[in-house]
């Protein structure tokens, strides 16, 4: 199934039948996508969301020694100048140090070029980079002006390649080739799965002329688990996961994000790889699979005691020490249970709204109504595809469900319905909630720790500490003005929803199974019906 | 702008997004984006958290409405979705004027947005609607602010003979890209209403779209800035016959009592007035001022100085610390791609206050580049230990210029975009209270160890 014969991956609309627009309830959803019938959703009206040249960023724009080439005009890649201490502080908490993500450098791509073509600028660019600076890696990622006058970019890649030292990367990003921003990963992946794995000298094992060393070297080996972070977690849930694995005996070399293009490398030489999020990375452990023999878990994420457990456990099963798992969970599970307890008073029943990527937004509802004792009144996801199934089923059939990127005007309506006492989103955008008087907890970012059971405590303690005082957000929603017009707060949320190309805008959602749950949504008290 | 070279770091985006920065400044305007999905986030993520966390606006950041152009309208054409967009907008977006701007995908696709703006406009009740054009491949966000205000003063300003004296528009302080646009805009205000004139500054909570409808009216457009803002200055008098004049960002009391005088001289204004009025802002602020004498004296607080911005601010901060706080600027830097030609004209307004601006400014885009700069104009250790240290140095620059900072044992500061390690809400630092918060902020971090 590899396609690392071509330029790029597919995109997730083609591979998985991604969706990225749908209201309805849990079940609906979760039926739909096996019926395969979300795909073809669209929007009348819709609002800037990533694309998937920015979302590449945040595998590439965090690997050590690397540069990245942004080909096109200026301001591709300028959401990088508001983090360029961050970068730095983030590589210093792995013991990563030096001028790291401090560089970048655009093609400047002018109207000249969108005539004459901008091959000679970016051959000029990659090789006076190389020149000035020697990364090890140079990541050339193509926006949408190259993709549409049709530079050969794989071309000039492999003429300069000849070269120099740096190994080129070119990542296909136009963002108008996909409207699933998660198309980034596959995309970067491909990129680093072509031009450095496959192309690299290092045999899986290296050679060991010492018999003893030899042996030793291979137990470890055997032992060793590919973790794959995302740059959306911080230092601390890599050392809790980092923690849970261990204490199972096993190793751990934790990638692709922060790490460097060497330690990159060492993914095909594990026993395993376990990934936390399959919207990140279902298509590099396929492949690394499929090239090098490394097995993978994709199932769950390590959000919530019942997950983490699942999670602990396929691992376990594998390697086959299901006791000691079992074990380290019942003393976890009881430890935090413990420690929740003062926290559980303030949060038992508050009624809450879960907005995040499909696979953490199912698993943080899980966690908040499981763990927490709070209500999920509903779930938003980034996107939609078969890999949130198996936490969507486990969510109330009829909890109102909504899929869309960003696309805040579905949710400010749904919010003003709905009337949560806290919001849980990841970060980028909570100010539209923010701004109609509901506290928010920003989550999801590298700033905050969620997942294995520091993450349960954490997350409970930050929502306990915002509960605690939620003036700022009450002022702002008595302060702030709103960009729509009352009529739409009275409005379907999914009015703009259509089902297929060409239908007309204010297209009730077609399916029936989709369109009768939602209106209970919309009974106008500010309560989902059951 | 001339794109001749590609760029480290760039320190602009692109113009769809000062395009949108400048629209979404704008009170009650709503910007439409004909443009791929991400190019609205993507820029406002550098206006905002690369511009002091401006945030979102009234309906900015992920709220942009957008066609969000994908591989069906790149091959078919994007006017339908557009068409449909616009429609939309207007039916759920409380806005009293939308602002169309064309991203790089529709203007290399050749859509034909005009037509569709047109056919919007006739439609009865709604908002009215312009266009901008903000191809990325045209300029940077620097260009896309001209842009914009071009758009704004050919296709929404109404057209007018009638002149009124005291009447003055005020632009060349771009939003965002400007990271103390907001305050700088309301102590210039501040300043021109001193003096009596009734302003129009576009961007601040002062003033309102019937205000700039009627914006014609004005004697005279004035440009705080030899470049940004030139564009929509030239269309402005094509349009409606209103003169314009170029001056700097002023900053201090020095400066800024110039321009007060400028203004005199243009608008002829009743001299006794000015000067009375002068006079007045000049004794309040060194009142103030002043206090640093102390400090100034017992502590040394005289400092070789790098400056690193846009031809605004390299300008402008240049002149202040050179007059104003006595500094000694060696390196003055400005960062955009300024093509040859027009150097020599941009390094002469620099001359009267720096000792040798051919020596001393130099234009460069890349961030690396700025060390090799210094080391170029001040030798470094000769192996003697009477070296002539370039110490006690301070860098006003960006937060990209920290490292550098740092690497020469420099004090720094934020100030020129992008700006991502400060916040900023209504400071600002042109005029009297803006230099005032800008010598705080200098002699806080100068002093931050104590």
């Amino acid at each position: 199934m590899t396609t690392l014969d071509k330029s790029g991956p597919p995109t997730r609309e083609e591979r998985l039948k991604a969706c990225n627009a749908f209201g309805g309830t849990a079940c609906g959803l979760v039926n739909g996508s096996q019926g395969g019938c979300l795909a073809n959703y669209s929007r009348g009206f819709s609002q800037s969301s990533g694309c998937q040249l920015m979302l590449s960023m945040a595998i590439a724009g965090t690997i050590p020694e690397s540069i990245t080439v942004f080909h096109g005009p200026s301001g591709c890649g300028s959401c990088l100048l508001s983090m360029a201490g961050l970068s730095k502080t983030n590589q210093a908490s792995r013991g990563n140090s030096g001028n790291i993500g401090t560089y970048w450098f655009s093609t400047n791509l002018g109207e000249v070029e969108v005539v004459n073509g901008g091959e000679a600028r970016l051959e000029a660019t990659l090789r006076e980079v190389d020149r000035r600076l020697h990364p090890q890696v140079i990541f050339v990622a193509c926006t949408c002006v190259p993709a549409i006058i049709g530079d050969d970019v794989d071309s000039v890649v492999e003429r300069v390649q000849a070269d120099v030292k740096a190994r080129i990367l070119p990542l296909h990003c136009a963002g108008f080739k996909t409207k699933i921003v998660a198309t980034a990963y596959d995309v970067v992946y491909h990129a680093m799965l072509k031009y450095l794995l496959q192309r690299s000298d290092r045999q899986p094992t290296p050679v060991i002329a010492d018999p003893i060393e030899r042996l030793a070297h291979e137990e470890r080996r055997k032992r060793t688990v590919n973790l794959l972070n995302v740059a959306s977690m911080s230092r601390g849930d890599e050392i809790e996961l980092k923690r849970l694995i261990e204490a199972l005996g096993l190793e751990v070399n934790i990638l692709p994000c922060f790490a460097t293009p060497d330690r990159f490398l060492l993914a095909k030489d594990a026993a395993l790889s376990v990934s936390i999020c399959a919207t990140h990375d279902d298509y590099f452990v396929e492949h690394l699979k499929e090239l090098y023999g490394v097995p993978y878990l994709l199932n769950t994420i390590p959000i919530g005691t019942t997950h983490t457990r699942k999670w602990l456990f396929e691992i376990a099963d594998f390697f086959n020490v299901r006791d000691r798992a079992e074990r380290l969970v019942a003393a976890e599970e009881a430890e935090v249970r413990q420690a929740l307890v003062p926290l559980r008073g303030t949060l038992q029943g508050k009624r809450t709204f879960v907005s995040a990527g499909e696979i953490r937004a199912g698993a943080q509802a899980i966690l908040l109504q499981e763990d927490l004792g709070m209500e999920v009144l509903a779930v938003r996801a980034h996107h939609y595809d078969r890999y949130g199934d198996v936490l969507f089923q486990d969510l109330d059939p009829e909890l109102p469900v909504n899929v869309g990127p960003s696309q805040p005007f579905e949710q400010v309506n749904l919010l003003k319905r709905l009337r949560p006492d806290i919001y849980v989103g990841h970060i980028g955008g909570n100010v539209w909630t923010a701004r109609l008087g509901i506290p928010v907890l920003p989550i999801f970012g590298p700033s905050n720790n969620y997942m294995g059971y520091q993450g349960i405590f954490e997350v409970a303690s930050r929502l306990h500490r915002v509960l605690r005082n939620p003036s700022y957000f009450t002022t702002l929603g008595e302060t702030a003005a709103t960009p729509y017009k009352r009529t739409w707060f009275e409005a379907d949320p999914f009015t703009y929803i259509r089902n297929g190309r060409g239908a007309n805008s204010g297209t009730r959602l077609a399916p029936a199974t989709h369109s009768a749950p939602h209106a209970s949504v919309l009974n106008g008290e500010g309560r989902a019906l059951p | 702008m001339p794109s001749t070279t590609f760029l480290e770091k760039p320190r602009a985006s692109c113009a769809l997004g000062g395009a949108l920065a400048t629209v979404n400044a704008l009170p009650r305007a709503v910007p439409i984006l004909h443009a791929s999905p991400g190019c609205g986030a993507m820029t406002s993520v550098s206006s905002s958290g690369a511009s002091g966390y401006l945030g979102s606006g009234y309906c900015g950041g992920n709220s942009i409405p957008t066609s969000s152009i994908g591989e069906q309208e790149v091959v078919f054409g994007g006017t339908d979705r557009l068409a449909e967009q616009m429609r939309t907008t207007a039916e759920i977006i409380d806005a009293d004027l939308f602002a169309v701007i064309t991203g790089c995908t529709a203007e290399i696709v050749g859509d034909d947005v005009l037509a569709v703006i047109r056919d919007y406009n006739k439609g009865p009740g709604q908002p009215p609607a312009i266009l901008i054009s903000g191809a990325g491949f045209k300029g940077d966000s620097l260009w896309g602010y001209d842009a914009a205000l071009e758009a704004l003063f050919r296709n929404y300003v109404e057209h007018t003979t009638v002149r009124i004296k005291g009447h003055v528009n005020i632009w060349g302080v771009p939003p965002a890209q400007d990271v103390w646009w907001y305050g700088n805009l309301l102590e210039i205000r501040r300043l021109l209403e001193g003096l009596g004139l009734h302003v129009n500054t576009f961007f601040t909570s002062r003033d309102s779209l019937p205000e700039i409808r009627s914006a014609a009216s004005a004697e005279l457009n004035i440009v705080l800035s030899p470049v940004h803002g030139i564009s929509a200055a030239k269309a402005f008098e094509e349009t409606h016959g209103t003169p314009y004049v170029l001056t700097d960002l002023p900053i201090g009391a020095k400066a800024t009592r110039a321009f007060l005088y400028e203004l005199e001289h243009l608008l002829h204004l009743d001299h006794a007035l000015v000067e009375g009025y002068a006079t007045q802002q000049d004794a309040l602020y060194y009142h103030a001022f002043n206090r640093l004498a102390d400090a100034y004296s017992d502590i040394d607080l005289q400092r070789y100085a790098i400056v690193i911005g846009t031809i605004d601010y390299a300008h402008a901060l240049a002149r202040f610390a050179t007059r104003e706080l006595g500094w000694i600027p060696e390196l003055v830097v400005v960062t955009e791609s300024v093509a040859t030609a027009d150097q020599s004209a941009l390094r002469k307004r620099f001359e009267g206050f720096l000792e040798n601006p051919d020596r001393t400014v130099v234009f460069e885009t890349d961030t690396s580049r700025m060390a090799g700069h210094l080391a170029e104009r001040w030798p470094g250790p000769n192996g003697s230990k009477y070296h002539l240290a370039f110490s006690p140095a301070f860098v006003l620059g960006s937060r990209l210029d920290r490292d550098f900072a740092e690497s020469i044992g420099a004090g720094h500061l934020s100030v020129s975009y992008p700006v991502s390690n400060r916040v900023v809400l209504n400071r600002g630092y042109a005029g009297y209270n803006g230099a005032l918060s800008l010598v705080e902020d200098i002699y806080s971090v100068v002093l931050a160890g104590r």
